[in-house]
């Protein structure tokens, strides 16, 4: 068993662990479980079938994006793989770093509402980001202290970048 | 003849993309302008000419109304269409356009200014015989007086920007704590958005529908209400979904409220299109007046289809002294089936519908029967986080709301874009959902079936992401990838015809 990081072009991260049992792989993310098989090429040239949870999905590749059932599509940025750490729970491994707080999306900084050293608690507004016309509340997900901040007011951020540390 | 030889289109995105086709379509010159974001947008490419007019901020660029006259001087364009948002409402900005010599298509200076705010709007609507719903009568001053006010109507209430427009600087607000919460943001957003921060509040309708009526009129007192469209379908006061005609009106309901619209175009001598938004009640079938959107509306095209006109077109026939083509009874006539706008946005639904800017690396657009397409975008176009995140517009028809939707599933699942996110996925979730395929909804929709539709869209992305680790694992993608190389290179690059007889045994020094 391994662990695999699935980075999407869009900056979405997930974690899942991945077993290859013959021509069947067992996956599991932190809300879902996956038994995916490979059926062999399809009808048509270029189309794979696979079997995910005993549904049959039709795929093809068209510029680097993984199209599935022709309705759906995906890309991959990269995938990192490590290894299973002793000591920590499948959980702890899916779900990353507890604390680090990443931007959600590509904007500016309007106000920063904590400094470092603080203790905030779950829920409690820490900064907010302007884009598109809207502002945006990055809330504590967790209780704890602001351990480092790595953003000032008026300054641009990328989305997936780190804005906090909470301890 | 057309009605002028070059118009200049003070506006960027699909908007820009869909007034240049009309105007194109009329035997005009259509002229963009760009900010320094937008170099390589598609309606700078689409236009004729266009001019760049400063950085990519919208107060610098598409909100500077001296940069968009010289352009419009320079381009030498007879007339300016405004599309919406930015400066379609602004009466300084027509007024500026007019003063260069040029004409205004949309409503005259003196019916802006008369309705300049939300408030205006509101207290004609009063005289025109319109109910409105209890708030401030004019700009608050300060949040002591917002509070004192509030309590009075009673919680909830809207807070809202008097000249905004597109759904921002509106919020709910359910106390007083909250108020205060609200109150600056909102000012500053509103001064950021439309220069002015003055808001008023108003009590909120509890769960109701968002309907609005397209008035039409010209400039010899002619008049009509091209009916209604149903806006219900909302996230942050931003609407989503539109239909035409509503699936919870009767024709009886409609025609209650063409006389009293009619009346209020003709207090303010208003002779282009009007949008008379209203919040209808299920349960009362009473409308409320929200405002007048003095603009063409994002949504214009739903009414375009189930009437089969053309609306920018006419917009500009008539800034152009046109007559209205028909009256009232004959558009009524004209009605037929059932049309259905998605707006593309990119935003992320699961992330609570946050912006997301970037290029669009794949970008495959639906057709075929019953489907339009106004799109700011097509592959390689890159979607700055400066401006509104609408991007481009599905719109569906069909001879019911039924096959409507149909259609719109269809076309759902054919536009395929990557690179941003939007929010496709879950429009096609809505598209089967009971409440909505029974036109049962509230514009509390979104929010109530938020827990609901993050959770089927979560599960999908997931769903795919461990598929395309399957994939990645076991290398089908590489294998496909090299399968195609392979064929490539066993076809040739050339074209395939063949030439037979005396011209392939011609050589260039006989025939020289």
């Amino acid at each position: 068993m391994k662990i695999l990081r699935v980075f999407s072009d869009l900056g979405d991260v997930t974690t899942t662990t991945y077993d290859q049992k013959g021509n069947k792989d067992k996956i599991k993310t932190e809300i879902g479980e996956y038994e995916i098989e490979y059926l062999g090429p399809g009808w048509r040239e270029g189309e794979l079938l696979f079997k995910v949870n005993g549904e049959i999905h039709r795929v093809y590749f068209d510029n680097g994006f993984i199209i599935i059932d022709d309705e759906t599509l995906f890309k991959i940025d990269r995938i990192s793989e490590s290894v299973v750490e002793e000591g920590k729970s499948l959980e702890e491994l899916i779900k990353g770093k507890e604390g680090e707080i990443l931007s959600p999306m590509q904007g500016r900084i309007v106000q920063v509402r904590v400094k470092e050293g603080d203790i905030v608690n779950k829920g409690q507004p820490l900064l907010s980001i302007e884009a598109m016309k809207s502002e945006t509340i990055i809330s504590a997900p967790v209780s704890g202290t602001v351990q480092k901040i790595m953003i000032k007011p008026g300054q641009g951020v990328k989305k997936g970048d780190l804005l906090l540390i909470i301890k | 003849m057309p009605p002028f030889n070059k118009v200049l289109v003070a506006n960027r995105g699909e908007i820009a993309v869909r007034v240049m086709k009309a105007i194109k379509e009329m035997g005009m010159k259509a002229v963009a302008v760009y900010s320094e974001a937008d170099k390589y947008a598609l309606h700078v490419k689409y236009a004729d000419e266009a001019y760049y007019i400063g950085p990519a901020p919208a107060l610098q660029s598409y909100l500077n109304i001296q940069a968009i006259i010289d352009a419009a001087e320079k381009a030498r364009a007879d007339a300016v269409h405004p599309g919406y948002g930015f400066l379609s409402e602004n009466a300084d900005f027509a007024e500026a356009v007019i003063k260069a010599g040029m004409t205004w298509i949309g409503p005259s200076v003196e019916a802006m200014r008369s309705i300049k705010s939300k408030l205006d709007g509101k207290r004609i609507a009063k005289m025109a015989g319109v109910p409105v719903s209890p708030g401030s009568d004019g700009p608050l001053e300060s949040l002591d007086e917002a509070l004192k006010l509030a309590e009075k109507i009673g919680y909830p209430i809207m807070v809202k920007a008097a000249f905004g427009g597109g759904g921002t600087g509106i919020t709910r607000v359910d106390n007083p704590e909250q108020l205060q919460e609200v109150w600056e943001r909102n000012k500053r957003l509103a001064y950021q958005a439309f220069g002015k921060a003055d808001l008023y509040i108003e009590k909120a309708a509890v769960n109701p529908r968002h309907i609005e009526f397209q008035l039409i009129g010209d400039r010899h007192g002619n008049y009509v209400v091209a009916w209604e469209r149903e806006c219900t379908i909302q996230r942050r006061n931003q609407k989503l979904i539109e239909e035409a005609p509503s699936p919870a009106l009767k024709m009886e309901d409609r025609e209650r409220m063409f006389e009293p619209i009619i009346k209020f175009g003709q207090i303010i001598k208003y002779h282009t299109l009007g949008t008379f938004e209203t919040v209808f009640s299920d349960v009362t079938r009473d409308f409320y007046f929200l405002e007048l959107n003095k603009r063409l509306q994002v949504e214009h095209p739903v009414t375009e289809l189930i009437f089969r006109i053309d609306l920018v077109k006419l917009q500009i026939n008539l800034a152009a002294d046109g007559y209205l083509p028909f009256t009232q009874e004959e558009l009524n006539k004209r009605y037929r089936g059932h049309a259905i706008e998605y707006r593309i946005n990119a935003e992320d639904p699961i992330n609570d519908f946050t912006g997301s800017s970037g290029y669009v690396t794949y970008y495959k657009e639906p057709s075929g029967p019953g489907v339009r397409v106004d799109s700011g975008i097509t592959a390689g176009s890159y979607v700055p986080p400066y401006y509104d995140s609408l991007v481009s517009k599905l719109i569906v028809y069909g001879e019911n709301r039924e096959y409507a939707i149909q259609a719109g599933i269809r076309a759902l699942n054919d536009y395929k874009i990557g690179g941003i996110k939007t929010v496709i996925e879950l429009y096609k979730w809505i598209s089967r959902d009971e409440d909505f395929l029974k036109g049962k909804f509230t514009t509390a929709y979104v929010s109530e079936k938020r827990e609901q539709f993050v959770k089927y869209l979560k599960a999908k992305e997931d769903m795919k992401a461990a598929l395309a680790a399957s994939i990645y694992e076991r290398g089908y993608m590489k294998k496909a990838t090299i399968s195609t190389q392979q064929q490539q290179n066993t076809t040739r690059r050339t074209s395939g015809w063949k030439t037979y007889g005396i011209a392939a045994q011609s050589s260039y020094r006989v025939m020289w």
